[in-house]
């Protein structure tokens, strides 16, 4: 069985690879792979000029939109004031360099310390407590055989995703604050109230809640997909040679989902050290910074509500070179584990 | 509240402040929060204050103007209060031609609510009146300082922009000195008698619009009396029996006895702002303020006793379970206290004294017995409170540098109008709008009708207004509360060394004291120890707080100090 299950994922694997190659350029799977590396610059390039064309808008925009702005990053070693001027580059070629004070300032901040700490912390938990979860629930309604039951219990699923977090915050307020349904129950069944939306040493936990519920049931949607593609002859032959139910998940179900589990993990682990912006935001009073104080609020904090850009600018830096860091040896870990990642050398 | 003031709403609270149709109501409402005050500057010339023989080179003169003659006239700091009916027939003209010539000036202001068209019939008879096209560009009021930080730093800054002290944090007084028309060649000394209006504007409220040397800042004046009055339920007082404490001690007996969470109900909500002002803690509403000099010594409010021992009791209050759960969740939890107010899940809280207006006239029609009142601030121990002044202007105009003199004439042209004071046509349609359209008479009773309530709010009362005025021509006997609540606290307020000036403290040292706010909501929900207050009073100090000691001593001995 174990066996049968091999070429399965090959395949997987061949499909995810070949649409790099063709976007890059290549004649496509039809030929015998080219000898790309022997074929010089100019020749390469007059054959690919019409793809090449074809991605340049695409190209452009990613240019103007994802390139350009780094560049911005250059206030980071600045004392930046963007108010001596009308326009934000003169602002920046008339601000003072400071060189790398502002990072000092960030290594000695117990403040962005608490807020690493903080995202750390939410992000393991995030990875125990929510990620398994929509490959659970996509296997559940990969099991209901009846459209009907399927289709109503994924609208369901899905239905959290699209409301906002205020609201969703407000309808837990509602239903877990100190004055909410719940501890109003309790109280008059003569037990104490329960404070869970301002407790913050159980935060983490509520934070990761809400997530589940907010989002768990889109998140299957990927699963849900990769589910589709697993040949159901595999499955007849497993039970032929005398699988339940659970060998057959194990050895057909799963492996079939291994691709993707590994390439939604690398993408999590390179956006570890975004946890949910607006949420914690939302509810950062609630329990103080010191327990809800992430990286992106600590920017957030310090650039636009106390305008000490440089300095966020600078924190923001520090968070994106970690989280290049994680990606890549996310990536590393998933090669070694045979996966695809999200790219390979 | 004054945003900060009262921990729980940011935003509601700053929402009816305006909204109160008697928004002259307002200025004495004012408010900013502890973060308010000055900024920073990239060059040392922009830091420091103007004062003394430089303001008055600059300050415009003041023409005192009696349209009608108030009931309470202003004592100890007060607003002037008018509390007899109000002659609608026969309103005065203070403004005789219009000012404006027919520009184009758009304004971005904060505004608390939703928003009316662009077209609606208010803002078309107010620009008609004026002789301007107004143009409002209304943004959320409770995230303004989000957005102010951003549209200052692009290249695209309307005509107008309207900055309540409470937003001005970080590098804000640096833009507003750098992106802002000086009006002085407009309004000083006798030039402002061009209009009359402004000239009426007391002399310490413009002097608070001087920034960085220049005057620049249109103003909206308020009482220096503290404006975070302790609100109670008289009705559930009056039939509880409960006493209206006048000791801390009083006040969490009396918390306690009346809380009962079992069946929905809490005794207050966080009482931090009143804890302040019973344990005589120097003002947090503004930087500056926060500095007095006593013994030849310079202090800072965190740094003494008093601040500590507020928020000690303000703990006990929460510790105690008196406290409402909703306050629990810090000021971001903006709700609106209104109808838990109502309802009767808490029943006292501290906020702007404009509520003392609004929730009565909100709760008029459907609910009867409702009555809202304010007692008095009370010294910790039962004795008399010592109060610290706030500053008599807290939201001002800006008009921008790159406008021509066109422009600021009609912005001006605006202003004389918006300041007109109570009595005048002006005033009426400035704060009532259109009668029929916008509000009824009945028996000489102005009464806003849905519509006025839609297009009736912020907006053009955010430009100047005229000196701290309170009049309630629907519930005068509120008047007539609000301006004896001030008087009676004003006797108990004295100035602190620095009041009354626009201080712009160094770049680097203004973001020094802004974790303050944040640390005492944690300590006082039990989050941080008494031991992490200290610690940042002390790391405040060596991080640059007695730096800042410093200038702002050598700022006192060039300036003279203020205090009384």
């Amino acid at each position: 069985m174990s066996h049968s299950t091999v070429p399965r994922s090959r395949a997987e694997a061949d499909t995810t690879e070949k649409t790099p190659v063709a976007s890059g350029g290549a004649t496509g799977p039809r030929k015998k792979r080219p000898p790309t590396g022997k074929l010089s610059f100019g020749l390469r390039f007059r054959r690919d000029r019409v793809l090449l064309l074809m991605t340049l808008p695409a190209v452009l925009l990613v240019l103007l939109f994802n390139y350009v702005p780094i560049l911005g990053n250059v206030v980071a070693f600045q004392e930046y004031d963007p108010y001596i001027s009308d326009n934000g580059i003169v602002s920046i070629l008339n601000s003072p360099w400071v060189g790398l004070e502002n990072f000092q300032r960030i290594f000695e901040d117990s403040a962005f310390w608490n807020a690493v700490q903080n995202t750390l912390v939410l992000f393991f938990l995030q990875l125990v407590l929510y990620f398994p979860i929509p490959i659970l629930l996509a296997l559940l309604i990969n099991s209901v055989v009846r459209p009907r039951v399927r289709a109503i219990s994924q609208a369901i699923l899905y239905l959290p995703h699209f409301f906002s977090w205020v609201l969703v915050i407000a309808v837990f307020q509602q239903l877990f604050g100190g004055a909410g349904i719940l501890s109003q129950l309790l109280r008059e069944n003569g037990y104490d109230g329960l404070n869970i939306m301002t407790n913050p040493d159980t935060f983490a936990f509520l934070i990761t809640a809400q997530s589940v519920w907010k989002d768990a049931g889109w998140g299957i949607i990927v699963f849900l997909a990769a589910l589709a593609s697993v040949n159901h002859d595999l499955y007849e032959a497993a039970a032929m040679d005398g699988a339940g139910r659970w060998r057959r998940m194990w050895h057909v179900t799963l492996p079939a989902l291994r691709p993707v589990i590994a390439l939604l993990l690398v993408l999590r682990v390179g956006d570890a050290l975004t946890v949910g912006f607006e949420q914690i935001l939302l509810q950062r009073d609630y329990v103080g910074p010191g327990a809800a104080e992430v990286l992106d609020t600590f920017v957030w904090w310090n650039g636009v509500r106390n305008q000490d850009f440089s300095y966020a600018a600078a924190a923001g830096l520090v968070k994106g070179v970690i989280s290049l860091g994680l990606v890549l040896a996310a990536n590393k870990v998933a090669h070694l584990m045979g996966e695809q990642g999200v790219y390979k050398k | 509240m004054t945003p900060n003031a009262a921990s729980a709403s940011f935003g509601p609270s700053r929402r009816s402040f305006l909204a109160s149709s008697a928004v002259a109501a307002a200025a004495v409402a004012g408010g900013m929060p502890l973060l308010a005050a000055c900024g920073g500057s990239d060059s040392g010339s922009r830091d420091g204050t103007t004062s003394g023989k430089d303001a008055k080179k600059i300050l415009p003169a003041y023409v005192a103007s009696n349209v009608v003659t108030p009931d309470i006239p202003s004592k100890n700091g007060s607003a002037v209060g008018f509390t007899s009916k109000l002659d609608l027939a026969g309103l005065k003209t203070s403004v005789p031609e219009k000012l404006g010539k027919g520009g184009k000036v758009t304004v971005m202001s904060p505004f608390w609510g939703s928003p009316p068209k662009a077209d609606n019939a208010y803002y078309k008879a107010m620009n008609d009146l004026i002789g301007v096209d107004v143009v409002w560009q209304n943004q959320d009021g409770n995230t303004y300082d989000q957005k102010l930080g951003a549209v200052l730093a692009s290249s695209d800054v309307p005509d107008v922009v309207v900055v309540p002290g409470w937003n001005m944090t970080g590098k804000i007084p640096s833009a507003i000195i750098g992106k802002f028309a000086d009006l002085g060649p407009y309004l000083s000394g006798d030039a402002v008698k061009d209009y009359p209006n402004l000239a009426a504007i007391p002399t310490d409220a413009w002097q608070r619009s001087i920034f960085g040397g220049k005057l620049r800042g249109l103003p909206m004046p308020s009482s220096y009396v503290p404006n975070n009055v302790p609100f109670y339920r008289q009705d559930i007082f009056e039939k509880e029996g409960y006493e209206v404490p006048t000791s801390c001690d009083e006040f969490l007996a009396l918390a306690k006895e009346a809380t009962n969470a079992k069946a929905k109900r809490w005794a207050c909500l966080d009482m931090k702002w009143t804890a302040f002002y019973a344990f005589g803690v120097l003002s947090g509403e503004e930087k500056s303020l926060g500095w007095h000099e006593a013994d030849g010594k310079l202090v800072n409010r965190i740094e003494t006793d008093e601040y500590l021992e507020a928020l000690e009791w303000t703990r006990k209050l929460f510790a105690a379970g008196v406290v409402h759960p909703d306050a629990e969740l810090g000021k971001s939890a903006a709700q609106d206290a209104g109808p838990k107010f109502a309802a009767g899940e808490f029943i006292i809280y501290t906020q702007d004294m404009s509520q003392w207006w609004s929730r009565t006239a909100e709760q008029a029609t459907q609910n009867p017995d409702f009555k809202i009142w304010g007692m008095d601030l009370f010294g910790h121990d039962g004795g008399d409170p010592t109060l610290w002044a706030k500053n008599p202007a807290t939201i001002f105009a800006f008009v921008n540098k790159k406008a021509s003199e066109s422009v600021i004439r009609d912005v001006l042209a605006v202003a004389n109008v918006t300041a007109a004071p109570y009595g005048t046509k002006e005033y009426m349609m400035t704060n009532y709008g259109v009668e029929g359209t916008h509000y009824t008479v009945k028996d000489g009773v102005p009464a806003k009708t849905d519509q006025g309530n839609i297009d009736v709010m912020n907006a053009y009362v955010m430009i100047a207004s005229p000196a701290a005025t309170i009049a309630h021509p629907d519930f005068p006997e509120v008047a007539k509360g609000q301006v004896e609540w001030q008087q009676r606290m004003g006797a108990f307020t004295k100035k602190s060394s620095f009041y009354g000036m626009q201080i712009v403290e160094p770049s680097r040292y203004t973001n020094l004291s802004n974790d303050f706010e944040q640390l005492e909501d944690d300590f006082v929900r039990g989050r941080k120890k008494m031991s992490d207050v200290q610690q940042a009073v002390s790391e405040w100090r060596s991080k640059g707080g007695d730096k800042l000691r410093d200038w702002y001593k050598k700022l006192l001995d060039e300036n003279g100090s203020a205090a009384s």
